[in-house]
């Protein structure tokens, strides 16, 4: 169970992950990404969609596996460019440890 | 995996208190153009952000990290930010190969010898020469990337600097893209290689290029380096994930953990050893790793050096 926050993505705006809801799920990203690890960064992108905040809190230190080199985005059929979306996901991290 | 928490607040603090993300005071990373033959003054600034005079402390930290990853050790990461910087950086400094240090050095020594050969008007003024806070914003330590970048450039403009030649992917990456968006201050932006103006032909041969995902992709400067060697008779011998699809190496995860890392850098070695040729890396990051994995390798910048 987790607690659904509806207005995430669009909290993301102000740290520059607002393309996840061009994101269809293809797997594409996950299939090319050089870390071969789950499904990253699939995985985190459909929480972002769903708003799952609580989740995505939970398993941030999986955002630093994320080499950022860009193939994810590069190759993205839907140019929901996934490698900004995980570093907007850290900037997101990152401002919510320094604020508690 | 070490906790990418403690590692951010390190280097931040590190890059807040001494402008360097390893705590290295400047004068004591940045020595190489004592022994080059560079003026001071130039249309255009050579601006190497750092980034290769920091591979050997880079391998130094490295080093340690890789020895406590998983282990209990780690979690007294968090307590190295209260070291004093200059007893750390001081010692990190003390700990790392003169050896190394100085063969960084030549890397830029021999980009000097190339932007000569090729008659451009350049200078170098290590006063205005700083890290770009490029890991901050590969972290994703927003604030304290614009705060340092600002920093950077508002030296930069006070100084009239307008035309900047880079030497490394990520700090041209810095530059030419986040400082315009994130400072709001432009420059022109030329790596070396771009204004590389000469060709020799002493004898045919072939390497293997290793794309840096930030010239490959980012920036979209693959081919310029291909060309060049061509001019040479350097015939640059592809492998199936190169240019705008070229494959990472693995380096930006060296300090959250060098075993992944690791990882990536066994697949990526492997690939570019297919082909049996000697490789050629464009970044410092590339460089350092790939020579970690036994790798037969060396900067392009040192193998167009041995043309002039």
């Amino acid at each position: 169970m987790t607690l659904i926050h509806h207005d995430f993505a669009d909290q993301m705006d102000r740290f520059g992950g607002n393309t996840a809801l061009e994101c269809f799920n293809c797997g594409t990203c996950a299939a090319i990404c050089p870390l071969i690890y789950e499904h990253f960064p699939r995985k985190m992108i459909r929480y972002l969609q769903l708003g799952a905040k609580d989740r995505i809190l939970e398993n941030a230190k999986e955002l630093w596996r994320c080499l950022h080199c860009g193939l994810c985005s590069r190759t993205c059929p839907r140019e929901a460019d996934p490698g900004e979306v995980i570093l907007g996901l850290k900037r997101y991290v990152v401002a919510n440890w320094r604020k508690s | 995996m070490y906790n990418p928490k403690d590692i951010i607040d390190l280097i931040a603090d590190n890059v807040k208190k001494t402008r360097s993300p390893f705590g290295i005071p400047k004068f004591m990373a940045n020595t190489w153009w004592k022994n080059a033959s560079v003026a001071r003054d130039g249309e255009a600034l050579l601006f190497t952000g750092l980034m290769y005079q920091f591979v050997p402390y880079i391998d130094t930290t490295t080093h340690y990290l890789e020895r406590y990853e998983d282990t209990g050790w780690a979690n007294y990461l968090h307590y190295t930010k209260y070291l004093p910087k200059l007893i750390s950086g001081t010692g990190l400094a003390l700990m790392t190969s003169g050896k190394e240090k100085k063969r960084s050095g030549r890397i830029l020594q021999d980009i000097v010898k190339i932007l000569t050969k090729s008659n451009v008007d350049f200078g170098y003024k290590p006063e205005l020469d700083d890290y770009s806070g490029i890991l901050l914003y590969d972290l994703g330590d927003q604030d304290g990337f614009v705060r340092h970048a600002e920093n950077v450039a508002a030296n930069l403009k006070s100084a009239g600097i307008q035309k900047v030649i880079t030497v490394d992917p990520h700090t041209t990456y810095a530059l030419k893209v986040l400082y315009p968006r994130y400072t709001g201050k432009s420059f022109e932006v030329k790596t070396y290689f771009e204004l590389i103006d000469f060709s020799s032909h002493n004898g045919s041969r072939r390497v293997t290029l290793h794309d840096p995902c930030f010239y490959g992709r980012y920036l979209e400067l693959s081919d310029v380096p291909q060309k060049i060697l061509g001019k040479l008779d350097i015939e640059c011998v592809n492998v199936r994930n190169s240019g705008e699809f070229t494959n990472c190496c693995g380096g930006p995860a060296e300090s959250i953990s060098p075993k992944l890392s690791k990882e990536v850098l066994g697949r990526r070695v492997e690939e570019l050893q297919s082909t049996g040729y000697p490789i050629i890396a464009m970044c410092p990051i590339c460089l350092a790793n790939l020579r970690k994995a036994g790798a037969q390798v060396e900067d392009l910048s040192s193998l167009i050096g041995r043309y002039i």
